[in-house]
């Protein structure tokens, strides 16, 4: 119980939606109380709440100088394209974004000159595999899909997170700050996201973008039923009874607890004022803690994010009424190779879709792939498209599988420019996983996740020479020095043998 | 210039389609040409087909009396493309039964006799798709199944026509690295022991087949099979060998050596690291541009410079596409190995003359010479940049649809509103 309130107490200082636990810890000010106020504070401890955040980030932001990066052409994710313009870094933070010139910087600022050069935001994969199926690939280092029962809602892909993946360095390579680690497709309900900034660390925990939201993974579709094939589900319609039979589990659960703290609350104001000596009377006691079902509360309470795994237009339209049903919201449809056949109904629910450039042809809900997907799917009013990779190949290279989504749309005549194309691989993502208020795009204030190209990032050619995240360089194209090797690569094969991000 | 057609690009597919391919003449104008032969790159430069076939390529040749002209100004004229190996036409839909014929399951008795003509379909949609992207001609390969061998692979062309086998039996294909020893054993001993065995039994059996065939049999292998390998074991037919690791590598040119076989490295992740050992022994290398993580301990030294580092050392390379359904990436694949330091027309002849030459069809394809089939392409810019598409493809000097399923669906749906009928009326015809 005391465990559970500190926590939630940590998770608030780190700006975290905390709804239910920081009711509980802002009442919390230590040597504050006196007397009936005391007493109370002491009832409403007694109130157990689930910790929201058991395993907090301990990600701190590496040294951040004080760096222009002045001359470029920027792409500031927010649909401004500024020539000869220039980011101030300070602390970690956009200090400021605009013309060239136009910034007016601190003493000792370092200057780097990037004429003809190109800057964005940090790029964002809204679905990875990193580190739970990671390089090398064998069956032990195998834990993206606990495909033992088609409802794991309980379990989070940040426990299978390796952190030595060397995937994460050639990600980093390609100018990933962000990525969300998502468990696999087998299931119907997958499992928790882990949200991560791509920062090499020892441990999972020192990744983790600190207050970022859970997602949650679900999937549509050929995967559960082939999977489930013996046991159920083994058809489309039972996919869909399975999902709602557990929301209606959830739904059960989550008034569970809401009447438990309903009635400790009131159990807290009536016997706060007991002296010693009155009757002593019984507490109402918490439910049981059911880790699936906290999950899938989490999504109805707004908490956790939904990420669902759609292929096919028509289930997309099954999903979005059962999100009505059951009142939760579905965030983003992955893998949407169908969205451009329903993108009026998805922009007007609000939900994005998160698409290849051009996979296509591997299983029959990916047949009717189009390569103006994106660019359809954008086009529509309120359309929100995002690139994603799904691979640790794909995650190296999103802006140039953006690239191509935008120049199949332009040729059709979407007319859709590079400086609005470049959210797809930024701003849209992070709006997505519920992170835009703090990285996402070049605007002060905001995490100064930054990438520094050779050339416009919408070319072939182009290579992210510098990734600054929180404001540290945390990988440069010219200096081995900066370019993190994975325990797993050091020492193999001699000296002719680099490894590391730029491998 | 006088009684010539001044055609639109457009209209050049439905004009082509009334008249036979060998009546026509074609002038390509203007355009900045890759040969990738001889002449290097031409600026303003025409390529003049006829009958199928180049005729002409140079400056400012004139358009003869009743040629179609093309004004590619402003443009970029390529080859066709030649994806150096896939499963096209051999596989619709990856994780369907019925329409992917790529490889045998399990313990199927056959496996080098297998042969892709048997299985080629034509009409197969992932056809028309990669056609709109650029590529003309692929290596369609059988992937091997249980056993190391793959099968009998053949060059087509991508015109979709019945007879759109180029080349039938082009190259054989075997699996080594840990995808050999997976089949023989589970360990790498077993699949080199295993191939020699074949490879002996071959030899033998071509040597007297029917001296063979009445001997009582010690050996394991199926006389199809056998007879499948005897071109290979002359020497005549490629083995397309698949293979990773450096040490895999050095083995595979020792066997060659041995065998006196005519071999071809495929994946090479680590080829770079026998670069001079490879271009030695004159083995091409097909690689994947865009490898650089150890999925396994046989590809730790996997890196985006292995094309450029094969390159330097004197290797052939050819560059695949990342699979079957995308070999219109032939191109965003060249341009990263570009990216990662390999000369540009290097990365051109990586996906067009290189493939041709190592399927011993580069006397008719590959690139733009006097006397070759006219596979060419036009393309709106950078034919290696992520951003540009062809315009126009000729096969054999037959103008292309550029249409395919996905522009048919594309069309289709990029109008949502309910309209007078559904979208099911809508685009089909």
């Amino acid at each position: 119980m005391k465990r559970s309130i500190l926590a939630a107490t940590a998770l608030l200082a780190l700006g975290a939606c905390a709804k239910r636990g920081g009711e509980a810890a802002s009442t919390a000010e230590p040597g504050a109380e006196t007397g009936t106020a005391a007493e109370e504070k002491k009832a409403e401890d007694a109130i157990v709440h689930p910790p929201l955040d058991p395993y907090p980030s301990t990600y701190r932001p590496y040294a951040s100088g004080t760096t222009l990066i002045t001359g470029a052409t920027l792409f500031t994710g927010t649909g401004e394209r500024i020539e000869n313009g220039a980011v101030l870094i300070a602390d970690g933070k956009i200090a400021a974004v605009g013309g060239a010139g136009a910034i007016t910087v601190p003493e000792g600022t370092a200057t780097i000159d990037a004429a003809g050069k190109f800057v964005t935001p940090g790029v964002i994969d809204i679905h990875s595999h990193l580190g739970v199926y990671p390089s090398p690939s064998m069956s032990s280092t195998s834990d993206g899909n606990e495909a033992t029962s088609p409802n794991t809602a309980q379990v989070w892909a940040e426990h299978s997170v390796w952190p030595q993946d060397p995937g994460f360095t050639r990600a980093l390579a390609g100018g990933v700050t962000t990525l969300q680690v998502l468990p696999g497709s087998a299931n119907l309900f997958g499992g928790r996201s882990a949200v991560l900034k791509n920062v090499p660390a020892r441990t999972v925990q020192a990744m983790k973008f600190p207050g970022a939201p859970y997602g949650m993974k679900m999937a549509c579709g050929e995967n559960p039923k082939r999977v489930y094939e013996s046991s159920g589900p083994s058809t489309r319609m039972a996919n869909m009874a399975q999902y709602r039979a557990a929301w209606i589990d959830a739904a059960e659960y989550k008034k569970k607890w809401d009447d438990y703290w309903e009635a400790a609350e009131k159990f807290a104001r009536e016997n706060g004022d007991k002296k010693d000596g009155d009757e002593e009377k019984k507490a109402p006691e918490a439910p049981k803690r059911d880790l699936k079902l906290e999950t899938l509360a989490g999504v109805l309470n707004g908490d956790v994010i939904v990420n669902m795994h759609c292929y096919r237009a028509d289930e997309m339209a099954q999903i979005i009424d059962m999100s009505k049903e059951f009142g939760y919201k579905v965030a983003t449809f992955h893998h949407g190779v169908e969205a451009y056949k329903v993108a009026d109904l998805l922009a007007e629910n609000g939900t994005c879709a998160a698409v290849w450039a051009d996979w296509w042809g591997f299983k029959l809900e990916a047949y009717d792939s189009v390569r103006e997907n994106a660019a359809l799917i954008h086009a529509q009013p309120g359309g929100c498209a995002i690139i994603h990779s799904d691979s640790e190949v794909g995650i190296q290279r999103l802006n140039q599988e953006t690239a191509k989504a935008m120049a199949d749309g332009n040729k059709i005549g979407l007319g859709i420019t590079e400086e609005v194309a470049v959210s797809w691989f930024t701003s849209n993502p992070a709006k997505a996983m519920g992170i835009l208020d703090r990285t996402g795009t070049l605007e002060a204030g905001k995490m100064a996740d930054v990438v520094l190209w050779s050339a416009n990032p919408f070319s072939v050619y182009a290579q992210a020479e510098k990734v600054y995240i929180d404001g540290a360089l945390m990988y440069d194209r010219d200096d081995p020095a900066r370019s993190p090797r994975t325990d797993f690569e050091i020492g193999q094969q001699g000296n002719d043998f680099t490894g590391g991000a730029g491998q | 210039m006088i009684g010539n057609f001044k055609l639109g690009l457009l209209a050049l597919a439905g004009a082509f389609a009334a008249a036979p391919a060998s009546a026509q003449v074609i002038a390509v104008q203007n355009a900045r040409v890759y040969t990738m032969g001889a002449a290097g790159v031409i600026e303003n430069g025409d390529v003049i087909v006829r009958n199928g076939v180049i005729s002409a390529v140079g400056v400012d040749l004139p358009a003869p009396e009743g040629a179609s002209v093309i004004d590619a100004a402003g443009r970029v004229v390529t080859p066709g493309l030649f994806a150096p190996t896939s499963q096209l036409g051999l596989v619709e839909i990856g994780a369907d039964d019925e329409s992917n014929d790529a490889s045998p399951k399990g313990d199927f008795a056959l496996s080098a006799a297998l042969d892709a003509v048997d299985a080629y379909n034509p009409n197969s949609t992932v056809i028309a798709i990669a056609r709109a992207g650029g590529v003309t001609r692929a290596l369609a390969a059988p992937s091997p199944g249980g056993k190391l061998f793959g099968g009998k692979a053949a060059v087509v062309d991508l015109s979709g026509r019945i007879g759109s086998v180029t080349k039938p039996q082009a190259a054989q294909t075997v699996v080594m690295g840990y995808g050999g020893a997976s089949r023989e054993g589970d360990t790498r001993m077993g699949a080199w022991a295993v191939l020699r065995e074949y490879l002996d039994a071959a030899i033998s059996y071509a040597a007297n087949p029917r001296d063979y065939v009445m001997r009582p049999q010690d050996s394991r292998f199926s006389i199809s099979d056998l007879k499948a390998l005897g071109p290979v074991v002359a020497g005549q037919q490629p083995l397309i060998v698949r293979v990773n690791g450096a040490s895999d590598i050095r083995n595979l040119l020792r066997l060659k050596n041995d065998y006196r076989l005519n071999v071809i490295i495929h994946g090479g992740a680590e080829a770079w690291r026998a670069g001079r050992e490879i271009a030695a022994a004159n083995v091409p290398v097909i690689i994947d541009a865009t490898a650089n993580l150890p999925y396994q301990f046989e590809d730790l030294g996997s890196t985006l410079a292995n094309a450029a580092r094969l390159q330097a050392a004197g290797v052939r390379i050819a560059i695949d596409a990342p699979d079957t359904h995308n070999l219109r990436l032939l191109p965003q694949m060249a341009g990263n190995a570009v990216a990662n330091g390999l000369p540009y027309e290097a990365a051109l002849a990586a996906i067009t003359i290189n493939p041709a030459t190592m399927y011993g069809v580069q006397d008719r394809l590959g690139s733009l010479e006097v006397g070759k089939a006219a596979d060419l392409v036009i393309w709106d810019g950078d034919p290696l940049e992520v951003t540009t598409r062809p315009v126009q493809v000729l096969i054999d000097g037959r103008a292309m649809s550029l249409e395919n399923r996905q522009t048919r669906l594309r069309d289709r749906y990029k109008d949502l509103s309910r309209g007078d009928l559904p979208h099911a009326y809508r685009g089909g015809q």
